[in-house]
């Protein structure tokens, strides 16, 4: 293989512009993580690019100290293990169900799913049809909603498509109903595609702080995402010291003022991050191939 | 015909919730978009409400509302051309990597910001440009030069969307090109090269040919995207400083509806939105049907 002398060139310089590329998505974390572990007046002072000029972890003992907060996690939890399994569930089912080419009234009903992806009512008439019954700050206004979604019906629909009918039917010459076969033929046949939107879902579930801002005001029910919407153009830091139970720090902070707004800022925001970060790498087989799952015009 | 319908009974129950959650929370908004010509207030019934006509459409004259209009369709326009050639780039720059260890590398790294919510890309932004101890204000007045207020300035706005936008999707949408390039039948490049074509003549001969199915239909596809700029985006970024650019059709909806309660006005700017909405889904769809012989559904 003869290489141009252009070409010689301009390999260097397609890795060194993807691996500035990389940086730049890396960097601004590290950033962070510097600043949530350094003393806040002395990183206002500036010139904490990577590592922590006066390292402490005062802002993390104040951030996780805070009730709000620590329920917000749970919340956050919360939502995203039942919304995605409850998800999956119900749009599995109805998936299923409409897998059955022969099943009466199976074009109408998937051109009354599809009508919901083209038009809606908007934020408005939505909302108050949350208020009308009853959901608004509730906790289950995260779940409801969201659990039946047009979009991976269509993709699991074409999914399941693709599994052999002749297995199906096999089963069901064995005397296994519908149930039977879904429990012990689709499912398991499934499983990449349900680890993949089950995935998405359950980011959709960790990152939306909307529901928790517009449709909840009681505090108690806010997920972390909304407390971080809320402390994002706070002025002072009264959310985060106010019904925080590490008296110790609390004192301690105060006396040295090593606390700012910034400091604890970027504590927050790694708290919420962190677990992303931790699980990100264990994921990536299951997200490439859900995106070229869901990509098949369905 | 009962009989049929009693056969496949387990799969009408297994598709009921769905549609009664559907029934629920889309249709009956549907139903409920009414009280854009009604004078509704929250606490009475949508139905009982009196009957107003066109009277909360007067926002059409307002000029707030064709600024709002006007910032929508700025901020889309410029986010498509920037964020469509984006990703085919950079696909083609990572499919040149011939290290298989650095280009998964890069693919992963690449991938990561899309799994991060707007809220934390603000926090991100905050940190580099806030006015009192943000980075780049700290090093642009170790420069000498005067800081800027980035976050609150209405010229710096729009670029911090599109950057902001770029940094967090471009290597996420990378997915479907660089699967769209392992379909390519490598015998064409083996070919090309024996006729001595470098590596631009392969990519402009070859690979870009190859890709273009996908280009032209995530180029339909971004078509209906173009009259609603992401709120989740623009909301955490939004202060009165930048509102005169910043106000788009969904904070408007958001503000007018949400907060200051004109929900008959704010319902009926969202059904004008929906409205175009679908005008350009189904334009797209007619399109896309004499493009590529099929339709989206």
């Amino acid at each position: 293989m003869k290489r141009t002398r252009m070409e010689k060139i301009a390999y260097p310089v397609v890795i060194a512009v993807l691996s500035l590329l990389c940086l730049s998505v890396i960097y601004p974390f590290l950033y962070m993580l510097a600043i949530s572990l350094n003393e806040g007046a002395d990183a206002a002072k500036g010139g904490v690019y990577i590592w922590p000029r006066s390292f402490t972890t005062i802002n993390y003992e104040i951030v996780l100290g805070n009730e709000v907060i620590r329920h917000s996690y749970l919340i956050t939890i919360g939502r995203t293990v039942l919304g995605t399994i409850g998800g999956l569930f119900v749009t599995l089912l109805a998936a299923y169900g409409l897998s059955y080419k022969k099943l009466p009234l199976r074009g109408t009903i998937l051109g009354y799913i599809l009508i919901t992806m083209l038009f809606n009512g908007g934020l408005i008439p939505f909302y108050i049809q949350l208020n009308d019954l009853g959901l608004l700050n509730t906790f289950w206004v995260y779940i409801f909603p969201g659990l039946f979604s047009a979009w991976n019906m269509f993709v699991m629909l074409k999914f399941i498509q693709g599994i052999p009918e002749a297995l199906i039917e096999a089963a069901e010459l064995d005397g296994a109903g519908p149930v039977r076969a879904l429990l012990q033929i689709v499912i398991p046949l499934s499983k990449p595609m349900l680890a993949a939107l089950g995935l998405f879902t359950a980011v959709g579930h960790w990152n939306d702080w909307f529901a928790g801002s517009f449709f909840v005001t009681d505090q108690s029910l806010i997920p972390v995402q909304t407390f971080l919407q809320q402390l994002l153009s706070a002025s002072d830091l009264s959310a985060v010291l106010g019904s925080n139970t590490n008296q110790e720090a609390l004192a301690r902070s105060s006396e040295m003022a090593n606390i700012t707004l910034m400091s604890i800022k970027m504590a927050v925001v790694m708290v919420s991050s962190i677990p992303i970060l931790c699980i990100y790498p264990f994921l990536q087989k299951y997200f490439v191939k859900g995106v070229l799952i869901g990509s098949v015009k369905g | 015909m009962y009989a049929k319908l009693y056969k496949h009974r387990w799969q009408y129950l297994m598709i009921l919730p769905g549609v009664v959650l559907l029934f629920l929370f889309s249709y009956v908004p549907m139903a409920g978009i009414v009280v854009a010509f009604r004078d509704f207030r929250i606490g009475t019934s949508i139905w009982d409400s009196p009957w107003v006509g066109f009277d909360n459409f007067s926002f059409l004259r307002e000029p707030q509302f064709w600024t709002v209009v006007e910032n929508t369709l700025y901020i889309s326009v410029l986010k498509f051309i920037f964020g469509f050639p984006a990703p085919i780039l950079l696909a083609l720059l990572i499919n040149e990597v011939a290290h298989s260890k650095f280009k998964r590398f890069v693919q992963s790294v690449s991938y990561l910001p899309h799994f991060f919510s707007w809220i934390v890309v603000a926090y991100m932004l905050q940190s580099f440009l806030t006015l009192d101890g943000g980075m780049v204000n700290q090093l642009i007045a170790k420069a000498g030069g005067e800081p800027i207020f980035f976050l609150g300035s209405t010229e710096w706005f729009r670029p911090i969307v599109v950057g902001s936008g770029l940094w967090k999707e471009t290597g996420w949408n990378t997915i479907l090109y660089l699967a769209a390039i392992t379909t390519i039948d490598p015998q064409l490049y083996e070919a090309a090269k024996v006729e001595g074509a470098g590596k631009l003549a392969q990519i402009r001969h070859i690979t870009l040919p190859g890709i273009m199915p996908t280009i032209s239909i995530v180029l339909i596809l971004s078509i209906p995207s173009l009259i609603t700029v992401g709120m989740d985006q623009i909301y955490p970024l939004m202060n009165s400083a930048n509102m005169q650019v910043s106000d788009v059709l969904d904070t408007y909806v958001l503000r007018s509806g949400l907060q200051q309660g004109y929900f008959g006005m704010s319902t009926a700017v969202g059904l004008l939105s929906s409205v175009i909405g679908l005008v350009l889904v189904l334009t797209t769809n007619q399109l896309s049907r004499k493009l590529n012989g099929e339709g989206l559904w």
